[in-house]
């Protein structure tokens, strides 16, 4: 029974990060209608430019916030070029720039950090374990449990009460009106790739803080991927449901059945939620007219 | 397509002959004697770069067939490669059947495995079918690393036999050379014919637009498990060959990223033409040989970058190309292939 709380708890709060990296997904979708396959090597790559943000010896919140400017920055500018050509094109071209993204974030990591093998952040706080009703848990789960609650709240706050998130709402509905309403689509387009690096490197450091920094982190980015499909792919919620299904799925079957599967149930559970619910949880139906 | 002057169409058998001039025939004679007497000339080195390009093209046949011709995106390709060289094998290891009568049933094998993972196409598709095909990837690769490890060595390698025709052994670099340059022309043939007939037109109208091109009598239920079907066992045949070539197979050779280079090099080739494949295929080998061969220049100059300079160097040109390729050539080599051509014929007038 206690196995099974711990279990519960430490999937609940690895499922919010899951959640965060959806929540990127979704915002870069419904913005622009792309796929961002390079999601995965985004939180990778956050992850260890944290990690070296963190080694320069400034204060640790200073660096995550220097970080967190830069990879918005950058997102930011991954939009001009080369995003802006994309739309209308193809799926499969839009699939591939996403992909080629990706490949050139691995490359870079590759050679900036492929001395750094088994590295870990520094212990911003000492880690102990406190029980809750009687069930040990590590105050680091319960710390990014909360963390990422606080982050969802955040964003939820700011797409539905903030001006920019409203602008990045009404282009997710559609980018003629959105236009002609006086809203800079592209503009918007480039906000919502802004905050999904930023998201994403979030949920890379809150993930590499667990389990250190590799370069698997890319397989688990694209878990939030499945987490985004799983819970419909035009509400938040159902992002950050999808990727509390995802964290609780991976430790029980992590805990009760094998390493190997842990891997691989995310993507199970989304092919068959696909082929039962094409649109997910929360999606909407879409009617499709020749 | 425009002919040379003075060559007319007449009917519409003409005007799809593959070789309708006596030229295109002779350059293709020319071409095969050319890889023919190719051994005699060039080192080892060059024979293994054009048998592992050619394994690649035969492979990226199947995909062009499945997210060319046919429009269902796949990223789990050398999941279905793995399929194809474990089975083969292990039906040539538990059951002594000689490697080469062993292709063909990994071909099938695959081709039955992507049967499977296509039903999902029937239900979804776009970017929703790209990601259940990421799924196909990780859950495959996953069957073959544990639950079926006693038959598949598990993480470990696996040996093949060598690769005997009759009495013929292939053991040398040649050997395999000649074997995999008359598979490649076998498959590429048989993808050029099954693209010219109805079976090509009914892919093509579904890629285009699917509901439209059900209303107009194609059964998609039929059609993407076909393309599903005939993609994947071009992938297990390709996947057999390499294993025969490489003797020995492990999971980590039939990588995620495996199946995006493929998907990469389909796109800087040229997706839906039988010329793209090869393009591709030879660009990104000779272009990841150049990475190979500079990386350590590079290292040696700026020591203090980091330790695997080449594999670096390899996936940000890759990931550049294809930006680049995407951004003011989505169409790929092969069209630019196609304007050569064309101008080349009409030269010196552009008209």
């Amino acid at each position: 029974m206690i196995t099974f709380v711990q279990l519960l708890v430490s999937g609940i709060s690895v499922g919010f990060i899951y959640g965060l990296i959806a929540v990127g997904f979704v915002l870069i979708y419904k913005s622009s209608q792309i796929f961002n396959f390079a999601q995965g090597e985004m939180v990778m790559f956050g992850a260890f430019l944290v990690w070296s943000f963190l080694n320069l010896g400034i204060a640790p919140a200073l660096a995550i916030l220097l970080v967190l400017a830069v990879v918005g920055l950058a997102g930011y500018g991954l939009e001009r070029f080369p995003l802006r050509p994309m739309i209308g094109q193809p799926i499969l071209a839009t699939i591939m720039i996403t992909i080629g993204i990706g490949i050139f974030l691995k490359g870079l990591a590759l050679l900036l950090w492929s001395n750094n093998i088994g590295i870990k952040y520094p212990d911003l706080i000492t880690e102990k374990t406190i029980s809750v009703f009687s069930v040990p848990i590590s105050n680091v789960t319960i710390g990014i449990f909360f963390f990422g609650l606080i982050l969802v709240i955040l964003l939820s706050l700011f797409f539905n009460h903030s001006r920019t998130g409203l602008h990045m709402r009404a282009a997710a509905e559609s980018h003629q009106l959105a236009q002609s309403m006086g809203i800079r689509v592209t503009q918007a387009i480039a906000q919502s790739w802004a905050i999904a690096a930023i998201v994403a490197t979030l949920g890379g450091f809150l993930l590499g803080y667990i389990r250190g920094i590799d370069f698997g982190l890319i397989d688990i980015g694209l878990v939030g991927v499945a987490a985004a499909l799983v819970g419909g792919l035009e509400s938040f919620k159902g992002a950050i449901l999808g990727g509390v299904i995802m964290g609780v799925a991976q430790t029980f079957t992590g805990g009760y059945i094998g390493y190997g599967l842990k891997e691989v149930v995310p993507f199970l559970i989304m092919v068959l939620v696909l082929i039962f619910k094409p649109y997910g949880l929360f999606g909407l139906v879409k009617i499709e007219r020749v | 397509m425009r002919r040379a002057s003075g060559i007319f169409d007449t009917s519409y058998i003409q005007d799809m002959t593959i070789f309708r001039t006596k030229y295109y025939s002779a350059g293709l004679a020319i071409l095969i004697l050319f890889f023919f007497i190719l051994p005699v000339f060039v080192k080892d080195f060059w024979l293994a770069f054009i048998s592992s390009t050619a394994v690649t093209v035969i492979a990226l046949q199947g995909l062009n067939i499945l997210s060319g011709y046919c429009g269902q995106i796949s990223i789990g390709h050398t999941a279905f490669m793995a399929v194809g060289a474990y089975s083969s094998t292990i039906l040539a290891v538990q059951f002594g059947l000689p490697v080469g009568l062993c292709m063909p049933f990994g071909g099938l094998g695959a081709a039955l495995i992507g049967l499977l993972f296509g039903l999902p196409s029937l239900r979804v598709k776009g970017y929703y079918l790209a990601l259940t095909t990421i799924a196909a990837q990780y859950f495959i690769i996953y069957l073959i690393k544990t639950p079926f490890s006693e038959i598949t060595g598990g993480a470990i390698a696996l040996h093949v036999p060598t690769l005997k025709i009759g009495s013929f052994e292939f053991q040398t670099e040649t050997h395999f050379y000649y074997f995999v340059i008359a598979m490649l022309l076998l498959m590429t043939f048989f993808a050029k014919s099954l693209m010219r007939g109805h079976i090509g037109r009914a892919f093509v109208a579904i890629r285009d637009n699917d509901i439209a091109s059900e209303a107009m009598g194609i059964s998609l239920y039929k059609y993407k498990l076909m393309a599903f079907f005939i993609g994947c066992f071009y992938a297990g045949i390709a996947g057999s060959i390499w294993a025969a070539y490489s003797r020995v197979i492990s999971p980590d050779d039939f990588t995620f990223m495996g199946s995006i280079w493929y998907i990469g090099m389909l796109i800087i080739g040229g997706a839906g033409s039988t010329l793209g494949p090869f393009f591709g295929a030879v660009f990104i080998s000779a272009l990841r040989e150049i990475c190979v061969i500079v990386g350590p220049y590079i290292s040696s100059m700026i020591p203090q970058i980091g330790a695997q300079v080449s594999a670096s160097l390899v996936e940000m040109t890759f990931g550049i190309t294809i930006i680049l390729f995407l951004v003011f050539e989505p169409r790929g080599l092969s069209h630019r292939w196609e304007i050569l051509k064309e101008s080349y014929r009409l030269w010196p007038f552009s008209y």
